[in-house]
């Protein structure tokens, strides 16, 4: 009963939607999903950097760019791919972790044994925090 | 034995909902004891996918689940306001889907109209090029998309910010305690006995008992003399510890089933399995053609999937109310409530059924039910009251962080637990150190946890601050945080040691599955960080 009825009102919904669809020309709604959810911090990886970024999240945490290179302002440096990275949608609120000096990327890069792009996560980490 | 103590209920089973009804009956000023025999939540509640939703699915078969469970998410979202957040899903709908682009924006369009319960916006429709625009990920195949509103929460926190406030009105609750019988005089249940953790057996009475164990209600329920039956049905969950979309997607599985990757936090989930389940309910393997399964669907929809490295799956079997033959993604999310009088054992009641969305209206019929057998007056309060941490705004991050001395991000984690109480949480001397960088976590949460939220073990941790939830699966904090559970229960040394060998092995089944070339390699760095502790 409860599985005939649900069918029979999903029918009459979708009948009632073609008609709409048919009647009014359908417009753009991107802008408003965009507009609805920036404030819980959706929408920020650009299309590079969501191709790049199963590597720009490769880290492992075994902490040799932190023994080479140290940190990036007050921020050790294996935490940008494995925490910072990884809340990415709160960024904006910890923009002032990522502020400061900028480390021997070099030597960091050197010592990663997954090949994480480290300046790169960089950039992409403080694009995020400054909205 | 030690001597029985008296108390109005004892609801047995610490998931959402018993810790729900606890919750409702410390409130309506009953005598409470609530014993689960593992951890708060982690059964059924804590594998489950972290969403409190309404379920769009079950307009196929049932409307009135979906108006229940939208409205009790509603009064989920108002309690607990500091520890839920919006959850958007990208629909991607590909040329040979089950439902074309018009059925799915239809089905939207009747789920908007439960959408405003739970304070959810309405769908919005993207064609396929919008779609990957926002969601670069996504197949170039799609015909268009729908988006999706619900809400994500960390079930673990849920149920004990429920435990908490039972607690904070009177109740007593007691996890990693397994009720080994009831006691009986004549037909009635009048008590429950149960084994502590420290392996002491005591008697415990009660006017009422009440079963909320979850897919154990058949077995507890045997023990009062009487029969429910269930259709367990068990679901896995891929975790990946990144968020790896911006975006929820849902996608069709092989057999037409919805699947959701639902990007949480720090992390996202894949899943889920819906299989018939008649195994040992403590003991569940994933298997490789499950997490196969589910790589196979999502490949459709999201190609690069494959490239993202999981770090480990969830398992956790619903506890479904008993139906033949229907499939089992067919079944009802439906809920009862049994008084066994009907059976003729008095003072025992169970709840059996229902999801997460719903534990809060599940412990209120409960607990209406218990009031009702006891000749108790009073109304349940627990739509409006809120739960420990949303009771108001929240400080901005960096500000909290500045005072206390930690990073920023440390405190976007705090908060996410602790709500508007994370200050207090911090109120130690330790606050500014770190041990679980990927979380991150400070020693002063996770010496809290230990001291004031019945953490008794790091896998305890895991669930009550997510110890080891990163990236590195415990590879760089395990040591460290033994160390500072250890100092706060006053373990010896090689206490400490045998909790981090405990936590990694324990952990490692939930990872074998899911191990590719890379997690592998962090698995070697893991056994060479930890040398010994594996021998």
């Amino acid at each position: 009963m409860g599985r005939t009825d649900s069918l029979a009102k999903l029918a009459l919904a979708y009948g009632v939607h073609l008609t709409r669809r048919r009647l009014s020309p359908p417009r753009s709604q991107l802008q408003n999903l965009l507009d609805m959810y920036r404030p819980d911090g959706l929408g920020p990886l650009t299309t590079d950097e969501q191709e790049r970024h199963p590597r720009l999240i490769g880290c492992i945490n075994c902490g040799l760019c932190a023994l080479a290179a140290g940190r990036m302002g007050k921020t050790r440096l294996p935490d940008l791919a494995s925490a910072y990275l990884r809340l990415y949608a709160r960024l904006g609120d910890a923009s002032a972790d990522v502020e400061g000096d900028e480390p021997d990327w070099e030597a960091a890069a050197a010592a990663c044994p997954v090949g994480v792009p480290l300046p790169e996560v960089a950039a992409v980490v403080r694009r995020l925090a400054a909205g | 034995m030690s001597q029985p103590s008296a108390n109005d209920v004892i609801v047995v089973g610490g998931g959402v909902t018993g810790a729900g009804i606890a919750r409702d009956l410390s409130l309506r000023g009953l005598s409470v004891l609530l014993l689960e025999k593992g951890d708060w939540g982690a059964g059924t509640s804590g594998a489950s996918s972290w969403m409190i939703h309404g379920g769009p699915r079950y307009l196929e078969f049932d409307w009135d689940t979906t108006r229940l469970s939208t409205k009790d998410a509603g009064h989920i979202v108002t309690i607990a306001r500091n520890i839920v957040y919006r959850i958007v899903f990208i629909i991607p709908v590909l040329p040979h889907d089950k439902n074309n682009i018009e059925r799915m924006e239809t089905a939207m369009e009747v789920y908007d109209r439960f959408q405003p319960l739970k304070k959810s916006h309405p769908h919005v429709r993207l064609t396929a090029e919008e779609a990957r625009q926002v969601e670069p990920g996504l197949t170039s195949e799609m015909v268009g998309a729908v988006s999706m509103e619900e809400w994500g929460v960390d079930p673990h926190r849920l149920v004990f910010a429920n435990v908490q406030d039972a607690v904070a009105h009177g109740a007593r609750a007691l996890n990693h305690t397994r009720v080994i019988d009831l006691v009986k005089d004549g037909g009635s249940v009048i008590g429950v006995r149960y084994r502590s953790q420290d392996g002491t057996t005591t008697e415990a009475r009660a006017r009422v008992v009440v079963n909320a164990a979850g897919p154990w209600v058949p077995e507890v329920s045997r023990l009062a003399g009487t029969e429910v039956r269930l259709r367990p049905a068990k679901g896995i969950h891929i975790v990946y510890p990144h968020r790896i979309s911006k975006f929820a997607v849902s996608c069709e599985s092989i057999d037409g089933r919805d699947l959701l990757m639902v990007s949480h936090g720090g992390f996202t989930l894949l899943g889920t399995t819906d299989d018939d389940f008649y195994g040992d309910l403590d003991s569940m393997d994933v298997l490789a053609d499950e997490v196969e399964y589910l790589l196979q669907a999502f490949e459709r929809v999201f190609p690069a999937i494959r490239s993202f490295r999981p770090v480990r799956t969830t398992s956790g079997v619903r506890p479904t109310l008993f139906k033949w033959r229907h499939y089992e993604d067919e079944l009802s999310r439906r809920y009862q409530v049994f008084d066994h009088a009907t059976d003729g054992v008095e003072g025992f009641v169970t709840i059996a059924g229902g999801k997460l969305s719903m534990y809060r209206l599940m412990a209120e019929e409960t607990s209406d039910t218990v009031c009702k057998k006891l000749g108790h007056q009073a109304p349940c309060v627990t739509a409006t009251q809120p739960l420990p941490g949303s009771e108001s705004d929240m400080e901005p991050a960096d500000e909290l962080g500045r005072r206390c001395g930690i990073p920023a991000l440390a405190v976007v984690k705090l908060q996410s637990r602790h709500g508007s109480r994370a200050e207090a949480v911090l109120d130690d001397s330790r606050s500014g150190r770190l041990v679980c960088r990927c979380e991150p976590l400070t020693e002063a949460e996770l010496a809290y946890a230990a001291r004031s939220e019945q953490v008794y073990s790091l896998a305890d941790a895991f669930r009550r601050v997510g110890l080891a939830g990163g990236p590195c699966a415990g590879a760089a904090c395990v040591i460290r945080a033994a160390e500072v559970i250890g100092r706060e229960l006053g373990w010896s040394a090689s206490q400490r040691f045998d909790a981090a060998r405990e936590f990694l092995s324990g952990s490692w089944l939930g990872r074998a599955p899911v191990l590719g070339h890379a997690g592998w390699a962090q698995e070697e760095l893991v056994q060479g960080s930890m040398r010994g502790l594996f021998s």
